[in-house]
């Protein structure tokens, strides 16, 4: 656990007493305000309340669905100050590059005091820091102090960590430290922070967003214009092979898939099929699978027999188009189902014959004798359905995104440290005590979870006394 | 469709109420032993709904969709209630105290009920969730919201406690806490546990979103929520560690913290799902 005392004194600057101090120039001011942790948890708070406007409003929609919803005079003030988009107005933005400015000038006007107390540590105690210690324990042996600062050298070696150690006024100071780096979690954290950032500054000036549809067969290399860019020209094209949607049992769409080449100079350098959370990427651009339509009338095939079971040719039908069976009548495709009262994929067809009554009924591609029934001059058979798919693709460059994951990493890593690496710090100090006897003082701090470095410190303190029926313990808590 | 993991299911529902019915008598009652059977049936419940979780799982693939079962309102109400009563016992079992029970484990019942109201079909998955994404993403999340769901509970219990303090009377259910610095520490402990994994969770969201359709942010309700909750407990984090906000006020923050998860994970599929559909 962490007191507010112990931080205080630790990390807060100074700039609590220079408030009072009203004399000081603008630039100290505006700094001393830009460092301020008052403004980091504002900032924090008026992010998270303008955030919540974004999720009640519906963000970029057409004005005529928000005319539908508010008042005219509601939506032109709503327009002004961009509601409708306001994740990317200035206001916001602003506030983005205050709170960016806030941690950066944080960073810079604590980072270099961490690094001075972390390079050069205390490496000894006197009577005015054991007070600000909370562990500290004291006790007296016979012998001398460099015999006692050796065994206590080694002993905290083997069961903490390799001590400094350090004389003055004729005292043997021992210095031993453990997960140091827990200091710098918080900054990592905050570095974080700012280079997603900047990865996301990165992909908005120098990546794009668009998107492209693409029919089977057919390539592109110039994608549709997006988000107020201009349209793109790439220095490839994609080709669609084929596009088909797998479904579960139940007709539910399982995959959308696209069999996708890149061809560059004329020739073939990369095929892929993708799926939805499976993309291509191609010299740092990705295609996404993101939707999928009709490219135009499915073709349907038709074989045509006579009665007598001789082949008469295969018919290709457009829907509602009708075809001419030469010395029988004319046959257009209606309807298709692709699972008829569950007998499978069937086609509706009408037949009309010169001054009969037209003819409407279904043919089944499981079945290609069933139209026999009919008892006709001709029977027809339903062969295939051609569907003509485009495949609807996002297109993404983005320059930035390592970065921003680069970011992500230090700012989780950073987190972990802060909040789980204690900083621990032990002391031994001896000093030459009345009757010839070495007077032995022991402290310990720690930055985090405090009950357990207590432990801890009491049980290291038991390990490296080794002479413990002459000494003479106190406990000053 | 009831199937042996709604089976399962219900009967950790059943499990959750009895055990806050015996977590709320111990408080009123004083008897040790109504709080030992409390945890008793709170490890029953966590081995049954384990159990239904991974026969959940084993059903989905006998219909031939396998997937984890954390996809649909039902999967993840059953998720977040398991999430919130193992780490529930974690805390009960190092804290060594057991009337926390009484203020977490009726949030997992409350769950549980809820989920009893949702439809409990195991369905296949639409293209856009079938990725390795999701598990990493759901169970970060999850983790980050039963430690948030732990600290909220143990807030409750310090506003109540602080202010017997305060008032320096003893005695009554209040007299069974742990006292009141326990208590705030363990709203600031949970809390420096389910923040790094709702990160995770966010980040993971993030990279997967960028697979999917090559965008991290879009500022879509979910995440602009997320980031909302996060922002809360970066301000609970500061407000403690840098400016020394103990006690009541980080009690406030962390039931507020908590009310802002819940919309994260309830209120934007519920309330705003008019808006905006998300995840299909």
């Amino acid at each position: 656990m962490e007191t507010a005392s112990e931080v205080r004194t630790d990390r807060v600057p100074a700039s609590a007493t220079i408030e009072r101090k009203q004399t000081k120039p603008v630039a100290t001011r505006i700094w001393n305000f830009l460092i301020s942790i008052k403004l980091a948890i504002w900032m924090i708070i008026l992010l998270a309340v303008t955030s919540i406007l974004g999720t009640v409003i519906q963000q970029n929609q057409p004005p005529e669905k928000y005319r539908q919803v508010y008042e005219d005079w509601a939506y032109n003030l709503m327009d002004r100050i961009n509601l409708f988009d306001m994740y990317h107005s200035w206001w916001f933005l602003l506030l983005l590059c205050l709170f960016t400015l806030n941690l950066t000038c944080c960073t810079i006007d604590r980072l270099p005091r961490v690094i001075r107390t972390v390079r050069k540590p205390r490496l000894t105690i006197d009577a005015a820091m054991e007070k600000t210690l909370s562990l500290t324990e004291r006790w007296k042996h016979k012998g001398d102090i460099p015999q006692w600062a050796e065994t206590y050298r080694s002993a905290l070696s083997g069961s903490f960590a390799a001590p400094k150690v350090t004389e003055a006024d004729g005292s043997v100071h021992l210095y031993a430290e453990k997960g140091v780096y827990s200091r710098f979690g918080a900054y990592a954290t905050h570095a974080g922070i700012v280079i997603v950032f900047i990865g996301a500054i990165i992909g908005n000036v120098f990546g794009f967003k668009s998107y492209v549809n693409i029919p089977e067969g057919k390539e592109a290399s110039h994608l549709d214009a997006r988000g107020g860019k201009e349209h793109i020209d790439l220095p490839f094209s994609v080709r669609n092979n084929k596009f088909w949607v797998e479904t579960y049992p139940n007709g539910q769409p399982k995959e959308y898939s696209s069999d996708l080449s890149v061809i560059e100079n004329g020739r073939e350098v990369l095929r892929k099929t993708i799926e939805v959370n499976d993309p291509l990427v191609y010299k740092g651009i990705w295609f996404y699978q993101s939707s999928y339509g009709q490219a135009g009338p499915p073709i349907v095939q038709v074989s045509v027999k006579k009665a007598s079971g001789e082949d008469a040719g295969i018919l290709s039908l457009a829907p509602n188009k009708k075809r001419e069976i030469p010395g029988y009548g004319t046959v257009s495709a209606v309807n298709f189902e692709p699972n008829f009262q569950g007998f499978g994929p069937a086609l509706q067809v009408i037949v009309e014959k010169p001054n009969k009554v037209p003819q409407q009924f279904w043919l089944l591609q499981r079945f290609p004798d069933s139209d026999r029934q009919r008892g006709d001059a001709f029977t027809l058979g339903f062969l295939n359905i051609k569907e003509n798919f485009y495949t609807g693709l996002q297109v993404a460059k983005d320059p930035g995104v390592n970065v921003v994951w680069l970011g992500c990493l230090l700012l989780t890593a950073g987190m972990m440290i802060s909040f789980f690496v204690s900083h621990r710090r032990i002391w031994i100090r001896l000093s030459p005590g009345p009757h010839g006897k070495v007077e032995v003082t022991a402290a310990g701090s720690a930055n985090r979870n405090r009950p357990v470095f207590e432990k801890i410190f009491f049980a290291i303190l038991a390990k490296i006394r080794k002479d413990p029926s002459k000494t003479n313990k106190e406990n000053p808590a | 469709m009831n199937t042996l993991n709604v089976h399962l299911f219900d009967l950790t529902t059943l499990l959750f109420g009895t055990a806050s019915v015996n977590y709320v008598a111990y408080l009123y009652g004083k008897r040790e032993t109504l709080a030992r059977i409390g945890t008793w049936i709170c490890l029953a419940a966590a081995v049954v709904s384990t159990v239904a979780l991974g026969v959940r799982w084993a059903e989905s693939y006998q219909m031939g969709i396998g997937r984890i079962p954390v996809t649909n309102l039902y999967e993840s109400l059953v998720f977040f209630a398991w999430s919130v009563n193992l780490f529930y016992l974690f805390v009960e079992w190092k804290y060594k105290n057991r009337t926390f029970g009484a203020f977490v484990i009726p949030i997992a019942f409350a769950t549980m009920l809820f989920a009893l109201t949702s439809e409990s079909g195991i369905h296949p998955l639409v293209p856009a969730l079938q990725s390795y994404w999701l598990h990493a993403h759901v169970i970060t999340c999850f983790v980050g919201y039963a430690a948030f769901t732990v600290s909220a509970g143990v807030a409750v219990m310090y506003l109540m406690k602080a202010k017997r303090e305060e008032a320096k009377v003893t005695g009554g259910i209040v007299g069974l806490f742990p006292v009141s610095k326990v208590l705030d520490d363990l709203v600031y402990r949970s809390i420096i546990w389910g923040f790094p994994f709702l990160t995770a969770g966010i980040i993971t969201g993030a990279a997967w979103a960028n697979y999917a359709w090559g965008t991290y942010w879009s500022w879509d309700p979910k995440e602009t929520w997320s980031l909302i909750v996060w922002l809360v407990y970066a301000a609970f984090l500061h407000a403690r560690i840098t400016r020394g906000w103990h006690g009541r006020r980080a009690a406030i923050l962390s039931i507020a913290g908590f009310a802002a998860t819940i919309f994260c994970y309830l209120g934007v599929n519920l309330i705003l799902s008019g808006l905006h559909s998300y995840g299909s």
